[in-house]
Formats: C-alpha cells, sequence, structure tokens
C-alpha cells in the first residue's frame, strides 16, 4: 500500500522534473521555448467526425471534462486555421481521399491524432471489406489514443502527450 | 464548402463531409440565390459492412460491432437483434432481465436525445444549450455504466438476458437522478424551448405533412411530430412493455418545432417509464444459463424494436450453424434519409441546419 505521503513526495518529485526540464530548455533556447510555448496552448482542432468516436470528442469538450482548459480549442469548420487534424474513427475507402485533401490544406505546422482503435490499426472492423487497417499508412500519425472509444480522460491524456511532443519540436 | 459547377442562375456545391454542420454525410445542394432548388443526398462514408460481418462472427461475437452504428443508443438499437436471436433459439429472458432491458433501453434513450438536444443547440447558435445537456447527460451515463460497466458500448444486453443484475443501491441512486433531472427539463424549457430565437428558427419549417410522413417511411419521433400516434413499445409490445403505462407524445404541426417538443417529451416519459420498470421489477434470475456456442435452429426470426431514432428491424436467417447465414438491418436514420430532400426542397440555405438534425440524422447508423 502506498501512503499518502510517499504518493505526494513522487509527485513533487515529478512535477519539478518537468518544471525544471522546463525552465533548462528556455534558458538554453528562448526563441524555440517562445514559439512552441504559443503553439502548445491554442490547438484548433479540425471539425471532422468520421465515425461513432466523434461522440466521445464531444463528450470531451462537454463541461465535466472540458478539454479547453487544457488548451484545447473548441472543433471549428474553417481548415484554414486549423492545426490539429484528430481522426475520429473508422476511415473507410470512400473516406480516404477526403481525409488526405483535408490534411494537405491545412498549414504547416500541423498534428495528427489517431483517436480509437478504428483509427490506429481498423480495429473491430479490421476485416471490413470496406475500411482502412489504419490511417498511418496515408497519413503521418503523431499520437495514438487506444480505445473502442477512448474514454475522454484518455483523450485528455493523448492531447497532453501531443503536447509534451510539441514542446520538443524544433522551430525552424 | 466546395463550388461543383455553376450554370447561369444557379450554383452548385456540396455540404460536408468537413463542415460544421454536416458530420461524416455529404449533401450535394443547388441553390438559386438563398434558396435550395435541389438536393441529392451523398451518404455511405461510415458504410463498414456490418452485414456482412455478422456473417464471419457467431451470435455471441456479433453484439460488440452491432451497437457501434449508434454509439450513444448502444442498448436500443442491439434491442432487436437479442430479441430475434432468442427467437431462433426458443428462449425467453426471465423477468427481471426483461424489466432490466427497459431501464437499460431507456437510459440510453435520454443520452441519445441529449446528445441531440445539444448538436441541436450548437446549430441553432445557442451555446448555453450544448454545454446543459453535455452536461446532464453524464448523469445518465453515470447510471448506465453502474450497471454496463463502460461508458457508451455496454454490451450488456446477451441472448437469454443480461450480462448481470443491478449493482446494490440502484433503485435509490436513480431515483435521485430523475428528480433532479426533472428540475433541469423545466429549467431546459425556459432557455430554450420556449426561447423566441427557437421559436423562430423552427416553427413552420420543413413541414411534414401526414400523408407525405407516411409515403416517405418516416419512423419514430419524426413521425409522430407529424400527427401519427405510433410507438413499437405500444403497438407490438416486447420485454414486459405491455405492464407500463404512458402516452405516446403526438403533435399535428409536422415542424422541426413538433419534432423538438416530442423528443423533449420523451425525455419525461422515458424518466417515467424507468420509475414504474423500477418499482415493478421482480426478484429472480438475469440470465437462463446456456452452455457451448449458441447455434439457432434452421429458419428465419423477426424482431422490432422502438429505438431513440425510430423502429429498429432485425431479420435474421440461420442454417444451424454457430453464426448467422444472413443478418437483414433495418435502421430508423436510413428513413429520414428519404424525407431529407423533400424537407430541404424551397427552403432557405441557412435553414438546414435547423432541418437536417431536427430530422435526428445519425449517418454511421444510416450507412451501416
Amino acid at each position: 500500500m502506498v501512503t499518502s505521503g510517499s504518493a505526494a513526495s513522487v509527485l513533487v518529485g515529478k512535477v519539478s522534473d518537468v518544471i525544471g526540464s522546463i525552465v533548462e530548455q528556455a534558458v538554453k533556447e528562448p526563441v524555440r521555448y517562445i514559439v512552441n510555448w504559443g503553439r502548445l496552448y491554442a490547438l484548433w482542432p479540425v471539425h471532422i467526425e468520421t465515425a461513432c468516436c466523434s461522440i466521445e470528442f464531444g463528450a470531451a469538450s462537454g463541461p465535466r471534462y472540458d478539454l479547453e482548459r487544457f488548451g484545447v480549442l473548441e472543433a471549428f469548420g474553417s481548415l484554414r486555421q486549423c492545426d490539429l487534424l484528430v481522426v475520429q474513427g473508422t476511415i473507410t475507402r470512400k473516406m480516404v481521399p477526403r481525409l488526405k485533401w483535408i490534411y494537405e490544406q491545412m498549414p504547416e505546422p500541423k498534428w495528427v491524432m489517431a483517436m480509437g482503435a478504428c483509427a490506429i490499426s481498423g480495429g473491430l472492423y479490421i476485416d471490413s471489406y470496406n475500411v482502412v487497417p489504419g490511417i498511418d499508412k496515408f497519413i503521418p500519425v503523431d499520437v495514438y489514443v487506444p480505445g473502442c472509444p477512448p474514454r475522454p480522460e484518455t483523450l485528455i491524456q493523448g492531447f497532453i502527450e501531443l503536447q509534451n511532443k510539441i514542446r520538443k519540436t524544433k522551430v525552424r | 464548402m466546395e463550388v461543383v459547377d455553376q450554370e447561369g442562375r444557379t450554383l452548385t456545391f456540396s455540404i460536408g463531409p468537413q463542415h460544421p454542420g454536416s458530420g461524416h454525410f455529404r449533401l450535394i445542394v443547388k441553390v438559386d440565390g438563398d434558396f435550395i432548388v435541389d438536393v441529392k443526398p451523398d451518404p455511405g462514408y461510415v458504410h463498414r459492412g456490418a452485414e456482412k460481418m455478422c456473417e464471419e462472427r457467431t451470435y455471441i461475437q456479433n453484439i460488440p460491432h452491432l451497437e457501434r452504428p449508434v454509439i450513444f443508443d448502444s442498448s436500443g438499437i442491439l434491442f432487436p437483434y437479442v430479441l430475434a436471436v432468442e427467437e431462433l433459439l426458443g428462449v425467453q429472458a426471465p423477468p427481471r432481465a426483461q424489466y432490466i432491458r427497459i431501464i437499460m433501453a431507456e437510459l440510453n434513450r435520454i443520452i441519445s436525445h441529449l446528445y441531440w438536444l445539444a448538436i441541436y443547440g450548437i446549430f441553432l447558435g445557442h451555446s448555453t444549450m450544448f454545454m446543459w445537456p453535455m452536461g446532464d447527460r453524464e448523469l445518465f451515463i453515470d447510471l448506465a455504466e453502474a450497471i454496463g460497466g463502460t461508458r457508451v458500448t455496454f454490451s450488456y444486453f446477451v441472448p437469454g438476458g443480461v450480462r448481470n443484475d443491478l449493482p446494490p443501491g440502484f433503485k435509490e441512486r436513480a431515483l435521485k437522478t430523475f428528480s433532479y433531472y426533472e428540475k433541469r427539463l423545466e429549467e431546459y424549457d425556459k432557455i430554450f424551448f420556449s426561447n423566441p430565437m427557437f421559436l423562430k428558427r423552427t416553427q413552420g419549417i420543413g413541414v411534414l405533412k401526414r400523408e407525405d410522413a407516411i409515403r416517405l417511411g418516416v419512423t419514430g419521433p419524426n413521425l409522430r411530430a407529424s400527427g401519427i400516434s405510433s410507438d413499437t413499445r405500444k403497438d407490438e409490445p416486447y420485454s414486459s412493455y405491455e405492464t407500463i403505462k404512458w402516452d405516446i407524445p403526438v403533435r399535428k404541426e409536422g415542424d422541426c418545432y413538433a419534432r423538438s417538443m416530442v423528443r423533449f417529451q420523451e425525455l419525461f416519459d422515458s424518466l417515467n417509464i424507468m420509475r414504474q420498470a423500477l418499482d415493478l421489477i421482480p426478484e429472480g434470475s438475469v440470465k437462463i444459463p446456456m452452455r457451448g456456442q449458441i447455434k439457432g435452429k434452421v429458419g428465419e426470426s423477426f424482431a422490432r424494436t422502438e429505438a431513440a431514432r425510430g423502429t429498429m428491424f432485425y431479420h435474421i436467417i440461420s442454417d444451424g450453424a454457430t453464426h448467422p447465414y444472413r443478418v437483414k438491418i433495418s435502421v430508423p436514420s436510413f428513413r429520414s434519409l428519404s424525407a431529407m430532400p423533400f424537407l430541404l426542397k424551397g427552403n432557405h440555405l441557412a435553414d438546414m441546419p435547423a432541418i437536417y438534425w431536427g430530422l435526428d440524422y445519425w449517418p454511421v447508423e444510416a450507412d451501416k
């Protein structure tokens, strides 16, 4: 059994590690730090629903889970202002060309998140004649969020992983 | 939106599949100025071949993927499948399981209607009505999670009953939620359903007359909003629905307002049905014990139930093997699709979201 004291000390250790690495980066490479900081907490997801995972994305934007407190804004209609493509579920043969067009129309820098088992590998529908087994054969994927469908907590963890990834990207 | 071609006065363009007001679905719209003159729906973006997949899986393995088409009404759309399989096996669920199924199906109806209401709010430019139902929906998800174990996909109904019994103390917890939620519904009425903005955008918009509703074959709340008192739960009672008393909400107008109010009234009715089911529920087992693989007898079976969007129908043909020979699914959303071009023609383009989502069309279900 973990006592609350040791759990708290582990947490404090983790937080101080994270803060330490952030401070180190800010001192070493200030430009990179500032640019990435600007991108981190203003992720605009594209409003594209591809299958049933979209309702858990909707629930994550709702009041109980509230994605906005993590710096993920509500899904938006215009591709030209979006930098995050959340592929919400099964991609069929009919959807693949549209998904590629959407990805190509988004401005740089852009990130892709594969949400749900279907977007990762075909999932439950892997043997279906009309479903493609995973989207990473067509567009590059940054974060995979497993689940069928993923719980909003899992989705939130996926966004935090993505933000960690953005924090480490090089600025060109 | 993309411009497809331009010929004289009219302009043809497509709405979707990437568009805030369409979802995984495309409408090819021809407009003259602001008026829609022609609409061609282009479904099939989420066609996953559910019927074909049924033939390669056993009766039990079919359950998870058959509740994915409408993930927030998962028990409601799975209901006819388990009833049809039970008919093939020649068994009937024990009385306690039948009432638990009613509770689960009505919980899912509320979850589904609240999701519809949240998105309808945002379609009509009312952000509060996105937040309130989304927040209150979580209360019912919690109740369903206490029974089924997951947030949305429960795989809770199995041939011969339900997977497990109600958790201890469920009745008190549920009744507490219901009494809280009934007060919230009055606030919904004040802020949204009596709001002049909502009335202006829905009253007299997209009128589906009684004759047209019958001709186009719409079902469920859309049919009841056109003045026809039809509900599978009343017309062909299944799973002990005959012991429960409630009135079918019917409106005569047939416009978007009537369709919304029918769904709003169904929220009250579902609470009422669940209260009665919790009172009537008998003690006993919740599942008929079954050994080994389920094998249906040679023949075919049908089942029809009332899901959140309307009549859900399953036709299963069995050749005596462990997996079905053929499964035909008839979904309510596909019937709404036949009414959509009829309703959109002649209306303003700006009324498209109100009509489209007023039908509660869910593309994943229609595509199967």
